[in-house]
């Protein structure tokens, strides 16, 4: 019904202005929503989404438009403003996103709210303004508020009058711009019940415009993702917040704090680029972990996403085809032999993926072959049966030394033990680049001091030269990961990195180990038998009993709606142990006192 | 960029720099500058340019233009065209002086009543509002009336009455800048009251300043030459207002033609003087003020 | 005070449970504030009026009655009434309360140079200075506002970049620079309007229409000459005010219902851009009274300006003093108007505190 064809607004600077280049609003978008459907749009502020509403009213002002919109198969005149009047409001509307400072202060709400319905539909003063007054009530409004003026009104009641305005002609086509921008929760979920109620009224097609998840998940069956002034993925609504295929995409769902989340929060590393001057090709590409030199040269045209994603009529413009799994383990399994016939499988069938820039976490009892999982991918020994493959490459069976395991590294339980006494601090960080013989002793040196600065150590020659003997866990610790981070891999594995540590040095690594993968791109593996501190960090949560994977999903999925019956009793252990305290030796006369 | 695109890429979230203000004046600034250099070289080098003392009665009176009074004469004889240059002087000193003096109580009271605060400030703010609201020629005129008819009581009255507007403006400017994190920066260093108004706020305030005090002459000028037409002008001192004062006092002035190079000379120069001022002092200010630069 | 019955039925106005209780509150908050402000710069303006010349170094006052001094009355009559009237040889306390006193009674004292009381003087000048200044202030005010708004609204084009340009120069021009241009220009040099005065001395009328067509001709060149002295001003802050109001958000929202353009420009830009300009009002009329006196003098107007000029070239100090009041007066009406008209034009200033 609604067709947008490579829609372009460009601002073009002032003539005296000779330094500064057109602003890239909107740079080729091309969607389209069909009738009776709700269509989401999701992006970061400055994406371009705001420009968008705006350039299918028409009211981009000092911009140059190209590009096509069609509604009903007729084109909008969108340059035209004299033809473009007659669309407005009667054809489509829009709820503009500020609606505290968008009606005028000096006529009352029911005033503005007649003005278009006379202009439009050219009804009677009387026929106009119980028109006016209908639609203030069908959006909730008190009766008395159709004479009262702007400022009386509250935020969420100008939000509602606002929308109530925009039916006011009965348009084909309903943008909503942030609907509940700046509103507190309670207001929120009562204007999205009422927009939920609308479109099941009037079955009208509707834009909804959000950078809120949350309400464009109940709002929207599809939504498309716009980035930069391009738009970078669009599919069904669920799917999208369930199963994001674009990094970015990715970045932005894992970055919204919902109320089951119990991570904290990390955005998505690097700025947005700037609008005058994008960069040449993909326009995520500096800020993606899974770039190649063709993301750099060429701008990605929305096509399929790559065979991990569903089909259902989703697009992605991602050279790669969408976020990549970068790790795949495939039915592990490894049989131990002892003391003759003895076997024991301590690990069976393992299955699970990891994808370019996740964390995931792998929880589950001691025994339960987590630590066995990790030396298997690593390769620290060999599977008997099934594949790891990393990038595509299969790991298992590869010898030790060739390079592609340097794109893996393992941080181990025990500092103490991990570190050689023998070598100083230097000589253990740079070891790595000493075996693999990468650059000059001096270039070692730098990367050295860089990588322990990055995990917060001191840098002089007087540490640097020192032996381990002496610094605590936590220090020790770091050495490990600075150790791990001189190769620059793509995928580091911790296996319970800080059960050996206090709770401070330990809530610091963790901490360490989070910004660092997301400041470095990488993806990492966390491996613990502590659900509370692996709820903190991890994306999805692996949970393995006797060898095998038995659930794994989205971490909050997980944590609030476990299926299997193991994950369920591990979370109810966890809880149990934050029972109050008995109160005890309180005396009679104490409380007395006190209360 | 257009005012929308700038609009448009602060929600981009770019951490743009404040960029340093381009210093680029309006061509009228120059031509008013132009102007005002002029006529300063005019009244300045008065005795040296007018062919003849103002003062002196060597013509006939009322005479044509000639040779040896390139305006004629006024009805007493005095040559016209010394009359003019020297009234140059006066309009400019008088709009300086003036000016001045008011900028000066403008910025004292403006800054003790932003720094303060409490019911200094509140009294300091009545007694702006006051002035503002009392009509300024009335009250001038009155206060010249009992002050007698001198240069310096044209300079004071005009001086003491043009304060207020400026000293709004200055006083709103010193209450942000107090509160800029630069200037509580200085004062958690231990810096004076003193020093934060020398080093951080006068540089701050020079701009606005500048510009107040060249369109604050500019009034100053205009004042005076008001005053002078009615006749509470320094009768000694023949500025262009005074000028075309004696030219309307003569009797049946207007069924001969000396209008011409009388009262036009005159009226055209004060016009001329004014503009120049007002181009200069609206140059200034848009520099001064980023925010009206781009409402023009 | 209409608005009273609106504020009671709206539940977000006061919360009071008595209608005579919303009044009071109502009369408290919105009138006794600018009451006390307008007060007391009335009473300011008294003070000042009876300070100065008791202020001024060489007394002024008491030189009226020196014989010595240049300005001594030779008039015995005059000079006793001026004694009296000023008290001059009561301590100064007294002459004020005595000062205050004639105020009440409207004894604005006697007129050295013209032999009559200030007050009598007054009520013959005051309605020509009316008849001159309240059409042109209107007059003003309108074209102002036609041509600010239209001037923002195509803002940077060629129209608009002239009209800035002509009234910036032409707000810098002072008013009797501006009527002597126009005297010299229709007066004189083509003689189609009257000199000066305000009708033709000794003239007998055949009839109203007469008389109205001479009054008129004579105060066509001081009415356009008034009219444009403040036009310069009034335009460029309509323009700015316009251009204000056209970057709010709702004029967006506006154009986005699909209004027309004259609805945009009228409807919601000027009727925006009118709040600025009333705001400002006081400092306008200040510009009209330096006007008024200016174009008056020049054209010989027999209004409260020329009053005042000629009470100032014969040092007639209880005259000048009358005007000085009377001016002061004028502005603060105008100012009263001015606030009224705002919270009129305003809804949110009718909210209560």
């Amino acid at each position: 019904m609604l067709e947008i064809r490579d829609l372009h607004v460009h601002y073009h600077p002032a003539a005296d202005d000779t330094s500064a280049r057109p602003v890239r609003a909107l740079d080729g978008v091309s969607l389209r929503v069909e009738h009776g459907e709700a269509l989401g749009i999701i992006g970061e502020s400055g994406s371009g989404k705001t420009t968008l509403a705006l350039a299918l009213m028409g009211l981009v002002r000092g911009a140059r438009v190209h590009g096509e919109v069609y509604l009903h198969g007729q084109r909008l005149p969108l340059t035209d403003e004299a033809s473009m009047r007659q669309w407005r409001w009667l054809r489509i509307a829009l709820s503009f996103q500020s609606a505290g400072s968008a009606f005028d202060p000096v006529y009352t709400i029911g005033e503005q709210v007649v003005e278009p319905i006379r202009t439009h539909l050219r009804f009677s003063r009387e026929a106009a303004i119980a028109r006016a007054r209908d639609l203030l009530r069908q959006v909730g409004l008190p009766a008395e508020r159709f004479d009262h003026y702007p400022h009386q009104l509250s935020g969420g009641e100008k939000q509602r009058a606002m929308i109530a305005m925009a039916l006011s002609c009965d348009p084909e086509l309903l943008i909503l711009d942030e609907p509940t921008a700046g509103l507190d929760v309670l207001t929120r979920a009562a204007l999205v019940d009422l927009v939920l109620r609308l479109r099941e009224r009037t079955r009208m097609a509707m834009i909804v415009i959000a950078h809120d998840l949350g309400d464009i998940a109940r709002l929207c069956d599809r939504t498309a993702v716009l980035y930069a002034g391009r738009m970078l993925e669009i599919g069904s609504t669920t799917e999208i917040l369930d199963d994001p295929a674009h990094p970015y995409t990715w970045g932005l769902v894992n970055a919204y704090p919902l109320i089951t989340r119990t991570k904290d929060l990390w955005g998505i590393r690097g700025l947005a680029p700037d609008p005058a001057d994008p960069p040449r090709g993909c326009r995520f590409q500096p800020r993606c972990t899974q770039s190649i030199e063709e993301c750099c040269q060429k701008v990605p045209s929305l096509g399929e996403p790559a065979a991990a994603y569903g089909k259902n009529q989703r697009l992605v413009a991602c050279h790669r085809g969408g976020l990549l799994t970068m790790l795949s383990v495939d039915g592990l399994r490894k049989v131990y032999r002892c003391r003759g016939r003895q076997t024991v499988e301590a690990v069976r069938n393992a299955t699970i993926q990891i994808r370019e820039g996740e964390v995931v976490g792998l929880v589950g009892e001691s025994g339960s072959g987590k630590s066995t999982l990790a030396r298997l991918i690593v390769g620290l020994e060999a599977p008997d049966a099934g594949s790891v493959r990393f990038e595509g490459e299969e790991l298992a069976g590869r010898r030790l030394s060739e390079l592609a395991r340097r794109r893996i590294q393992l941080i181990f339980q025990d500092p103490y033990e991990a570190l050689s006494p023998r070598l100083t601090v230097m000589e253990l960080i740079r070891e790595p680049l000493d075996i693999q013989r990468i650059g000059s002793r001096r270039d070692r040196e730098d990367r050295v001091r860089e990588v322990l600065a990055a995990v917060n150590l001191p840098t002089q020659p007087a540490f640097l030269g020192r032996y381990t003997d002496g610094l605590s866990g936590g220090q020790l610790q770091r050495i490990a990961v600075a150790r791990a981070l001189v190769l620059q891999p793509k995928l580091i594995i911790a296996d319970e990195p800080v059960s050996m540590l206090d709770a401070s040095e330990s809530a610091k690594l963790i901490r360490l180990l989070k910004r660092l993968q997301n400041e470095r791109g990488m993806a990492m593996l966390f491996i613990s038998h502590e659900l509370a501190l692996v709820r903190k960090v991890a994306d999805r949560i692996a949970v393995m009993r006797n060898g095998e994977i038995v659930e794994f999903r989205p971490s909050h999925l997980v944590l609030s709606a476990p299926r299997h019956p193991y994950t369920q009793s591990l979370i109810a252990a966890s809880q149990a142990l934050l029972a109050p305290m008995p109160m005890t030796l309180v005396s009679d006369e104490r409380s007395l006192v006190h209360s | 960029m257009t005012e929308t695109a700038a609009r448009w890429s602060t929600v981009a979230h770019q951490e743009q720099p404040e960029t340093k203000v381009r210093l680029r004046f309006p061509r009228l600034f120059w031509l008013g500058l132009v102007i005002l250099l002029l006529y300063g070289i005019i009244g300045l080098f008065a005795p040296v340019l007018a062919p003849h003392d103002p003062a002196a009665f060597d013509g006939k009176p009322l005479e044509y233009p000639s040779a040896n009074h390139l305006l004629g004469t006024n009805d007493i004889g005095q040559d016209l065209l010394s009359e003019i240059i020297f009234g140059a002087r006066v309009s400019l000193l008088v709009g300086i002086t003036a000016s001045a003096v008011s900028v000066v109580i403008a910025t004292l009271l403006a800054t003790i009543a932003a720094y303060m605060g409490g019911w200094i400030d509140a009294a300091l703010m009545r007694v702006t509002d006051l002035l503002i609201i009392i009509p300024r020629l009335p009250l001038m005129i009155l206060l010249a009336a009992y002050a007698g008819a001198s240069l310096a009581t044209t300079i004071l009255v005009i001086g003491l009455l043009g304060w207020p507007q400026l000293a709004r403006v200055v006083r709103a400017q010193v209450l942000s800048l107090r509160r800029r994190p630069h200037v509580n920066a200085a004062r958690l260093f231990g810096a004076s009251a003193p020093y934060v108004i020398r080093r951080h706020l006068i540089p701050a305030l020079l701009p606005i300043l500048a510009a107040g005090f060249v369109t604050h002459a500019g009034h100053a000028a205009m004042m005076e030459a008001g005053l002078a037409f009615l006749g509470l002008g320094d009768p000694t001192m023949k500025s262009w207002g005074l000028t075309i004062r004696y030219a309307l006092n003569v009797k049946g002035f207007f069924f001969g033609d000396q209008w011409l190079w009388w009262i036009l000379p005159a009226g055209f120069n004060l016009a001329m003087l004014l503009m120049a001022f007002a181009f200069v002092g609206i140059g200034l200010e848009a520099v001064a003020n980023p925010r009206i630069r781009r409402h023009r | 005070m209409g608005t009273v019955g609106n504020e009671q039925s709206s539940p977000n106005a006061i919360s009071t449970t008595s209608g005579l209780q919303a009044v009071v509150a109502m009369v408290r908050v919105r009138w006794l504030r600018p009451v006390a402000l307008y007060g007391f710069t009335l009473w300011a303006m008294l003070t000042i009026n009876f300070l100065l010349p008791r202020a001024m170094p060489g007394d002024p006052l008491l030189a009226l009655v020196d014989q010595e001094s240049q300005s001594f009355v030779r008039d015995e009559n005059v000079r006793q009434r001026l004694a009296q009237y000023y008290g001059l040889d009561q301590p100064v306390w007294r002459q004020y309360l005595a000062y205050i006193g004639h105020l009440a009674h409207g004894d604005l004292g006697w007129s050295i140079s013209q032999r009559a009381p200030v007050l009598k003087l007054i009520s013959i000048h005051l309605p020509w200075t009316l008849l001159l200044m309240i059409p042109s202030v209107a007059l003003s005010t309108a074209l102002s506002l036609i041509a600010g708004v239209n001037a923002g609204w195509v803002r940077g084009s060629v129209l608009d970049r002239g009209l800035v340009s002509l009234f910036v120069i032409s707000s810098t021009i002072p008013a009797f620079l501006i009527g002597l241009f126009l005297l010299l220009v229709f007066s004189v040099r083509f003689g189609w309007l009257p000199l000066a005065g305000a009708y033709t001395p000794f003239r007998l009328y055949h009839g109203v229409l007469d008389q109205f067509s001479d009054v008129l001709s004579h105060l066509t060149l001081p009415m356009v000459s008034l009219t444009l002295t403040m036009l310069g001003r009034d335009f460029l802050l309509a323009r700015s005010s316009m251009i204000t109001v056209l970057g709010e958000e709702f004029m967006l929202v506006a154009r986005g219902k699909g209004l027309s353009e004259r609805a945009l420009k009228y409807r919601h830009g000027l009727r925006n851009a009118l709040l600025p300009v009333v705001t400002r009002f006081a400092l306008q009329i200040g510009t009209a009274v330096t006007g008024v006196v200016l174009i008056e003098s020049l054209f010989a107007y027999p209004g409260m300006g020329r009053l005042m000029f000629n009470a100032v070239t014969a040092r007639d100090y209880p005259l000048i003093e009358g005007c000085f009041l009377i001016a002061g007066l004028a502005v603060l009406v105008a100012n009263i108007v001015a606030d009224m008209s705002y919270a009129w034009l305003d809804p949110r200033t009718r909210r209560d505190a």
